[in-house]
This record gives C-alpha cells, sequence and structure tokens, in this order.
C-alpha cells in the first residue's frame, strides 16, 4: 500500500488487554517490532482511538497493511481493525505461542518474568518478518 | 454468600503509542493490585467499546474512573458514549506535564522516571477511589458473580501464606516482593523486619502476630526468590 507514492509503514496493533499477561505480551511484542527488529517499516496506533472513530487513525488504518496480535479469543484488536475497514495482513493470538512452552510462566498483566519476554521475542520475531514481507511484495508490484 | 461491598471501576485508554498510555495502564493495575485491591474492577477499552451489553453495563453497575493518557479522552469519551456519565477523569498527561519525556512505552528497563510517573498517577487514581467511596451510600454493589466485568479483569489475587498454621490470603504480595528485591532486599533470615513493615502498609497484622508474619514472610519470600 501507498501513500502520495511512499510504501506506507505496516501498522501493528496489540489489544493491550488490561486483565492478564497476554494483554501485556501483545503490547510488548508490538513494541519490540516497532522500536527494535522492524522500526523503520512497522508502526503502532492506539486501538481505543481507532474504536473511537477518530478520522486521522481511520484514514491511516485504511491505507495501510495492519497485523494485529491478540491477548484472548475475543480478538478485539483484529475485530476493531476490520470494523474500521483495515485489512488485517495477518493476525496472531498471543494464547498460540505458548502451545511451544508448556508450563511457561510468563509474569502477570503488569510484568513480564524470562519466559514472558521469550514468548514476546519469538512472536516479535515472526511477525518482523511478515513486516518486511509486505513492505517487499509492495517494492515488487 | 454475596458480597456487599461497593467497587469502583477503573478503565484506562492504554494508549499504545505513547508513553502515557503505558503510564496509565500500569497506574490502573497498581491500584487494582496493590493500593485498593478488593475494591476496584477493570474493564479492557476496546472490550467496552467493541463490546455487549455485558460490558456495556460495567459503568452504569460501577461508580468508574477514566484514566485517559492524552487529551483524545478515548476512555471518558467512550464509557459516556456507551454506559453513563463517569465519576472521575484523571489525565496523565495534565497530571505529569512534561515529565514523561523521560519514560518509556516499553516494561522493558523500567527507569526511575517510569516508577514515579507510575507511582504520582496510580496514588491520584486510588485518591478518587477512596472519594467515591466515601461519599457513595447506597448506589451500585456487586455480588461475588460480576456480570459487568470480563472474567480476566478482577484483580489479582493475593499471595496466601500460612500464619501460625492458618492460611493467610495478601493482596498483593507478589508486586511487594518484586520492588523489595529490586531494591536489594536480600532473602536471608534478615529480612524479616523489613518484609513485616511493607506489607503492614497494604495489610492489617495485629501486634500479637507479628512474629509469626514475620516468619511466615521470610519463608514465603525466600521461596519466591528461589
Amino acid at each position: 500500500m501507498t501513500t502520495n507514492g511512499e510504501t506506507a509503514r505496516v501498522l501493528v496493533i496489540p489489544c493491550s488487554g488490561i486483565g492478564k499477561v497476554h494483554g501485556l505480551i501483545s503490547r510488548e511484542a508490538t513494541y519490540e517490532i516497532t522500536d527494535n527488529l522492524a522500526q523503520a517499516n512497522a508502526d503502532t496506533m492506539c486501538l481505543a482511538l481507532l474504536v473511537m472513530g477518530d478520522e486521522e487513525a481511520l484514514s491511516k488504518i485504511r491505507s495501510s497493511h495492519c497485523i494485529t496480535i491478540d491477548g484472548c479469543p475475543k480478538y478485539c484488536a483484529q475485530k476493531n481493525v476490520e470494523l474500521a475497514g483495515g485489512q488485517v495482513a495477518e493476525s496472531i493470538m498471543v494464547a498460540e505461542a505458548f502451545k511451544n512452552h508448556r508450563g511457561a510462566q510468563p509474569g502477570t498483566a503488569t510484568k513480564l518474568t524470562e519466559d514472558g519476554w521469550l514468548v514476546v521475542r519469538e512472536i516479535a520475531e515472526g511477525l518482523s518478518d511478515r513486516v518486511q514481507d509486505l513492505c517487499g511484495c509492495e517494492g515488487e508490484h | 454468600m454475596a458480597d456487599e461491598t461497593l467497587k469502583v471501576g477503573i478503565i484506562s485508554c492504554s494508549g499504545e503509542e505513547i508513553p502515557e498510555g503505558t503510564i496509565s495502564r500500569l497506574a490502573t493495575r497498581r491500584v487494582l493490585e496493590l493500593l485498593r485491591a478488593g475494591q476496584t474492577v477493570t474493564l479492557c477499552l476496546p472490550l467496552f467499546l467493541a463490546g455487549g451489553e455485558g460490558e456495556r453495563a460495567f459503568a452504569r453497575e460501577h461508580p468508574t474512573i477514566a484514566v485517559d493518557g492524552c487529551g483524545k479522552l478515548c476512555a471518558k469519551r467512550g464509557t459516556e458514549m456507551h454506559s453513563g456519565p463517569v465519576s472521575a477523569s484523571i489525565v496523565v498527561s495534565e497530571i505529569l506535564g512534561d515529565c514523561p519525556s523521560g519514560c518509556g512505552r516499553s516494561t522493558k528497563g523500567t527507569t526511575d522516571a517510569d516508577k514515579e510517573a507510575i507511582w504520582v498517577v496510580s496514588e491520584r487514581i486510588a485518591a478518587e477511589v477512596d472519594a467515591i467511596l466515601s461519599s457513595s451510600t447506597d448506589c451500585c454493589t456487586s455480588d461475588g458473580d460480576d456480570n459487568a466485568s470480563c472474567a480476566c479483569s478482577k484483580p489479582l489475587p493475593g499471595m496466601q501464606i500460612e500464619v501460625n498454621g492458618r492460611p493467610v490470603t495478601i493482596a498483593g504480595l507478589g508486586l511487594i516482593f518484586d520492588h523489595l528485591a529490586e531494591n536489594g532486599l536480600e532473602a536471608d533470615d534478615a529480612c524479616g523486619d523489613k518484609l513485616l513493615e511493607t506489607v503492614r502498609i497494604y495489610h492489617d497484622i495485629r501486634p500479637s502476630e507479628e512474629q509469626g508474619y514475620r516468619s511466615a514472610l521470610v519463608s514465603a519470600y525466600k521461596a519466591y526468590r528461589r
């Protein structure tokens, strides 16, 4: 996707669920992508701002590829991006990432343990590859 | 048996784009887990905004405090649009001014500036909770099966220790342990006084029970740090 001829950054949007550790993992995985692994090609957006119908947020979401990270099966991030007219190129749920980490103790909704940060890194690494794919594909079109 | 305790709802914006969103989220958690555990409940804002009648009933069944990171007031406006007037509105950027410039969005490598900001905002929220509870008489009550909050929004359960053979649950004990560990408290036999001094700020300990609590807390802290 492009804006004024420039490739738009991929928007990574977490649910940030406040009740469980999975919400914090979704949030931290997002920052790992936008601030470290894919800094040049990814950005995030306040989910609540989008849900409240902010015009600037709506415009941005409709002109970008989106990746959503949800903590629980309610899929608040994915559903709200889709309701706002955004295209979700990739959607993951944090609980899925725990399938390879049976018995892991990831921490709380406030603070992650080493196990929690390990899951954050795994999610972020997988999705940052996807960010590069999305940006690379645009270049070829 | 129904718990007739009035609970105050706290809805935080959690704004992902700015440090103030992280501060609002963590300050809210601190109130839920530590400062006013058992007196407060929360709900994920996106779930509330996009949810059904169960979620929308939240602010009708609880006096609600909106905690927003910035002047866009998503938490306050969203709550009032869908559920009813909020009892109080807190805006992190108004409380902290330029201070969040030293704060980060991620909890990785939390700095003293982050901790200070979270502390200041959480104390403000707790003060609003107290004001609401002290001014309330017979408005909203909630029972043990709280339909107005989702299952994941309950305050974290406390940690249980055994004091003189009796199980005792202390709300937020894990957080207290984390805080003391970060401040260098060694998990040895000399840590009892500091543990007791800190825990009694949040949990009533009678003088006659001090020794039992001290020994139970030392054992629990050692196990926690192992």
